[in-house]
């Protein structure tokens, strides 16, 4: 059946089908596209408040999809060749006690690195990233303007990302 | 190392409201290798998940974790000690030229200051404030609560200190608490400027900002409730009963404490103040959906509503 979304896609499936290809579709950009129009069709969505920004919001997942189960094969098959000639851990057992140490001392560092940025970077950045609102409605709450807020995500950002490589390689 | 302008599209494509895709479009274009930065910062942005911290307040403690509970206070006396070894070269330095008096008053007592710039401060009971006999535009909030009705000047704004905290007035009236645990601003007209030399968050009109132990916050606030006590009366909304049980104490002069569960409770409306307290508890408790008990010289507020011969005459 066809919505308002599916007449905004057409009208926007050049645009569209540039878009994927710039974010790296290559050949593939052809089918994804098909593959969102199918998903369009499937389901009605009823009415979108901003639909191309949604069209646009879903070719980005789609994209964002491939390369994280990409990444997770490659690390499979990595862990496979590494794990190989070791024991393999049964992946049906609970967490163990030992892993939720680690996760709660990880969650400890990560609490740490978001209070010494200072009160304002951290409650922007949990507004943000954990409570999911937008930067135009923590900049009104705060009376700050939106470039504040966006170098105050940035900065925490960039200490969250650097905490989390380090426990990755720790 | 982290792509800074990748990073920078990370933030912009993540806000909900995003939506020029257009310009997006335009970097990706310029480079092939934007799109895989991108992609490997947003992979790892999702990866945050499993060390955020969910809840967007700090964690209950177990009391059996010594770990965090350490951790926590230690930061402090550092920060603390910092901030002692500040106010002691300043105070050095002011003594010589200023002339700070201090004014306390007792639970349950309220006293009004005018400054010599046509600045008021009303002082709730409870509470130690510090003046400076030569310089107006100067007040601190040690403990307790006070109202500030300041008369502004672009020129020469009015600051009150709280800890480490500095207040900036913008021509305004409201209204701060300050305990062990937390400081609460309140702001009716006008603008004030929360720490404006580092965080620099402007509250307006009808704005509140809390500061306690699960970090900074900022909501909305009834003008029409900011310092209410100055006419007898409180109000609240979704204010958690363990602050309303010490600002009732600090006006009336009692003293109140709660139970926890009593405290972690929730209350929205208005409060009338009452010199008596027998009379102002049997009114107060239920509306809170509590009950008051004598307990010594004080009243303890414990959860549920008042038994059948439960009550204060028992």
């Amino acid at each position: 059946m066809a919505t308002g979304l599916s007449a905004i896609f057409m009208a926007n499936r050049a645009a569209l089908l540039r878009f994927l290809r710039a974010r790296g579709a290559g050949e593939d950009a052809e089918d994804l596209l098909q593959d969102m129009w199918m998903k369009l069709e499937a389901k009605d969505l009823g009415p979108v408040s901003d639909p191309l920004p949604y069209l646009y919001r879903m070719a980005n997942n789609l994209m964002l999809d491939r390369y994280r189960s990409a990444t997770r094969r490659e690390r499979r098959e990595q862990d496979w060749a590494e794990g190989a000639g070791g024991v393999m851990a049964d992946p049906t057992e609970d967490i163990a006690v030992d892993d939720r140490m680690v996760l709660n001392e990880q969650l400890d560092q990560a609490r740490a690195v978001l209070r010494d940025l200072g009160p304002r970077v951290e409650m922007v950045f949990r507004r943000f990233r954990i409570e999911g609102v937008g930067q135009r409605v923590i900049a009104d709450e705060l009376g700050v303007s939106l470039t504040t807020v966006e170098k105050d995500l940035q900065k925490a950002y960039r200490a969250m990302l650097m905490l989390k490589q380090k426990l990755d390689t720790e | 190392m982290i792509n800074e302008e990748a990073l920078g599209w990370v933030v912009r494509t993540r806000d909900p409201d995003f939506a020029d895709w257009d310009a997006f479009t335009a970097w990706l274009e310029a480079d092939r290798a934007h799109a895989s930065a991108y992609d490997a910062l947003m992979l790892a942005d999702s990866e945050l998940d499993s060390i955020l911290p969910s809840e967007p307040v700090a964690m209950p403690v177990a009391a059996n974790d010594p770990g965090l509970r350490t951790r926590r206070p230690l930061r402090w006396i550092g920060g603390g000690a910092i901030a002692a070894a500040l106010v002691a070269t300043v105070s050095i330095a002011v003594l010589n030229r200023s002339d700070i008096y201090s004014v306390t008053t007792r639970p349950g007592e309220t006293r009004v200051i005018a400054l010599d710039d046509g600045t008021t401060v009303e002082l709730n009971g409870g509470t130690t404030m510090r003046f400076d006999r030569k310089d107006a535009r100067f007040a601190a909030l040690d403990t307790g609560e006070a109202a500030f009705t300041v008369r502004h000047d672009e020129a020469n704004p009015f600051r009150v200190t709280v800890g480490d905290t500095v207040f900036e007035d913008a021509g305004t009236v409201f209204n701060i608490v300050h305990t062990d645990a937390a400081t609460r601003i309140g702001v009716s007209e006008g603008k004030v400027i929360y720490n404006p030399q580092a965080e620099a968050i402007a509250l307006r009109a009808g704005r509140a900002l809390a500061e306690d132990a699960q970090g900074l916050r900022v909501m909305d606030i009834a003008p029409a409730a900011v310092a209410s006590w100055r006419q007898g009366r409180l109000v609240y909304a979704n204010a958690a009963v363990g602050d309303i049980s010490q600002d009732i104490g600090r006006s009336l002069g009692v003293t109140l404490t709660a139970t926890p569960g009593a405290r972690a409770m929730r209350f929205t409306g208005t409060i009338r103040l009452d010199r008596d307290p027998a009379l102002f508890f049997a009114q107060a408790a239920p509306l809170m959906g509590l009950t008051a008990v004598r307990r010594g010289d004080g009243w303890l507020l414990q959860e549920g509503p008042t038994k059948e011969g439960n009550g204060p005459q028992s």
